[in-house]
């Protein structure tokens, strides 16, 4: 990945000039002193667990005893994982909550962003109570939503009969299922596209409106040919983040249907947790989590390529 | 019509966002029976009895459940202030130095820092749950700073570089024909610029800390648990903790929520920085 920034065109002849042999060591320690202690810690947290998950994933051994059994298998874990329909559902399941999901989202995050960026009376509370459910604990949200969604007692089902429509089992049954994670993971979320949205927004300079205006531009005209194209960089970040974050959703399900019912809303993520700290298959659980890891830096690696010719192209 | 259209359609998003909000509230004051009252009561006799248990005061003053409550609220404080604190700190120090210098592998570096945001937590825990129980930083407090601070410190470096990028570099230069060092100007310059800046990165930080549940409900068991993960927890082989769950809710919201609107003008901003100082 490549890091452009306007500033940085124009500085190093500027400092090149300006730098005595005794800035430039004095420099080099400063980058060394200020960045050492990120870089220790992430090459101790990151670099050396994946390093040695992809090890991992060639042995068959249990985190319970790892002395006992600590056998080299080879790519086995791998080739049986890929051959087990039920890890092929859950990264179906896992791909359609991610697409339901992050489309809503964006959509409704997009909408009411728009409508927020004009100015009216206590913008800024409400801006502040929409923000609400982006601040919970995720299992807060499992919680609550699942409280809300009870077949019986819950008060979603309350409100829909008393529409006159009839009750959902929805957290009985697979797809009502998928739906009701989608729309607490929508709840939750969609206000992070709007925060988003509305600064990428507010950043567009008033004056191209205004000469918009003067060429007598619909306003269907101002936000699909000067808005979007105009705020795209930073709603496609949006989209990037909101993606890795629910194509690695774990605590939301977790709380609101605990993977059921039966196994039909476990996400990936789900699966690895479950086969590394339930039934303690850790060579298993390690090979899965370099899948998953790869899909992810994979899809975020062409994402970010992508946002990077945007950002050319702007 | 076109605006009557928009008004329904805001409202009716209004209703989703608060609705559930509200709803929240509301049921963290009920006792058990007005919790399942069906159709759900709107007038009912205020129960504490929640909030009793997750401040271990009242009724539920030393009792088993009230007790591990109390000492998971005091985790999550200490855990996420002190993780929040030391990634804006070193998110300040590298992203001042990737937005000021030019040096080798400087785009593989930011590359790798953002990286962090992209692991799923349960890939890397497989490896931590051994590590941790190795180095005896299981069911610490210490080593769940560790983890918010590596899982904060990327988003951190990102923010920061993004309002550093933002200080005219002619502070330092200024400074530098004054005689002063880079140190001082850093120091006494620069840093005051972009107060507003480590505010919303803070905020940032503090709310993915602050709710973490994934990395907290693995690697602890006992002395260190969070309150999200005490929260969990509440749906033991009881049932669920339905009024403990919505008060302890209510109390995790309510730090973030002030500190957001302390910081929202900055927070806008930091957002727009942070990710159109790149494109």
């Amino acid at each position: 990945m490549t890091v452009t920034d306007q500033s940085q065109n124009s500085t190093p002849t500027r400092r090149s000039s300006a730098a005595t042999g005794r800035k430039k060591s004095s420099g080099r320690l400063m980058i060394f002193g200020f960045l050492s202690p990120t870089l220790l810690i992430l090459i101790f947290m990151v670099a050396y667990p994946i390093i040695s998950l992809i090890s991992y994933s060639f042995y068959n051994f249990s985190a319970l005893n790892p002395h006992e059994g600590y056998k080299w298998v080879g790519l086995d874990n791998y080739t049986y994982l890929l051959s087990d329909k039920a890890l092929w559902q859950r990264f179906i399941f896992t791909g359609k909550f991610v697409f339901v999901c992050v489309s809503l989202q964006m959509v409704i995050g997009i909408f009411v962003g728009y409508q927020l960026q004009k100015k009216f009376k206590g913008r800024d509370v409400i801006f502040t109570l929409l923000m609400m459910p982006m601040m919970l604990s995720p299992v807060v949200v499992g919680f609550l939503w699942r409280y809300m969604l009870n077949s019986e007692w819950g008060v979603v089902n309350y409100l829909i009969s008393s529409l006159g429509l009839e009750k959902v089992l929805w957290l009985s049954q697979a797809t009502p299922a998928l739906f009701a994670a989608a729309a607490a993971d929508t709840w939750m979320w969609t206000p992070f596209i709007i925060l988003l949205a509305t600064a990428a927004f507010r950043g567009i300079p008033e004056t191209i409106y205004e000469a918009a205006e003067v060429d007598g531009a619909s306003p269907a005209y101002k936000f699909f040919r000067l808005t979007l194209p105009m705020s795209a960089p930073v709603l496609f970040i949006a989209l990037i983040l909101r993606l890795i974050d629910s194509f690695k959703q774990y605590d939301l399900f977790f709380a609101l249907t605990g993977g059921g019912p039966g196994s039909s809303t476990e996400t990936v993520s789900f699966a690895v947790a479950k086969t590394a700290f339930n039934y303690f298959y850790t060579g298993e659980a390690s090979a899965l989590a370099v899948i998953l890891l790869f899909i992810i830096i994979g899809l975020s690696m062409i994402l970010v390529r992508h946002l990077n010719k945007m950002g050319e192209k702007y | 019509m076109t605006r009557w259209i928009i008004l329904v359609l805001l409202a009716a998003y209004t209703f989703y966002n608060l609705g559930p909000i509200l709803w929240l509230l509301i049921s963290s004051f009920k006792g058990r029976a007005d919790l399942f009252a069906m159709p759900p009561v709107w007038v009912f006799d205020i129960n504490t009895s929640g909030y009793e248990s997750v401040f271990g005061v009242g009724a539920a003053a030393g009792t088993a459940s009230a007790y591990g409550v109390v000492d998971a609220l005091i985790n999550s404080v200490i855990v996420s202030t002190s993780g929040t604190v030391l990634a804006v700190f070193l998110g300040t120090l590298a992203g001042y130095v990737c937005s000021r210098y030019d040096f080798r592998g400087k785009g593989d570096f930011l590359f790798f820092v953002l990286s962090t945001r992209m692991l799923p937590p349960v890939a890397v825990l497989v490896f931590y749950h051994l590590m941790f129980a190795r180095l005896g930083l299981a069911d610490t407090r210490i080593g769940l700073v560790l983890v918010a601070i590596f899982a904060n410190v990327g988003l951190a470096t990102w923010i920061m570089k993004g309002f550093f990028d933002g200080v005219p570099k002619e502070v330092e230069q200024i400074a530098q024909v004054s005689g002063y060092s880079r140190m001082y100007a850093f120091i006494h310059l620069v840093l005051p610029m972009v107060r507003g800046g480590i505010a919303a990165t803070a905020g940032f930080c503090f709310i993915f800390a602050w709710n973490e549940f994934a990395f907290a409900s693995i690697l602890t068991t006992t002395k260190a648990k969070t309150l999200p993960v005490k929260i969990s927890a509440a749906s033991g082989a009881t049932g669920i903790e339905w009024t403990q769950i919505m008060s302890a809710g209510v109390v995790l919201i309510i730090p973030v929520l002030i500190f957001f609107y302390l910081i929202r003008k900055h927070l806008l901003m930091g957002m727009t920085f942070g990710v159109l100082g790149r494109s």
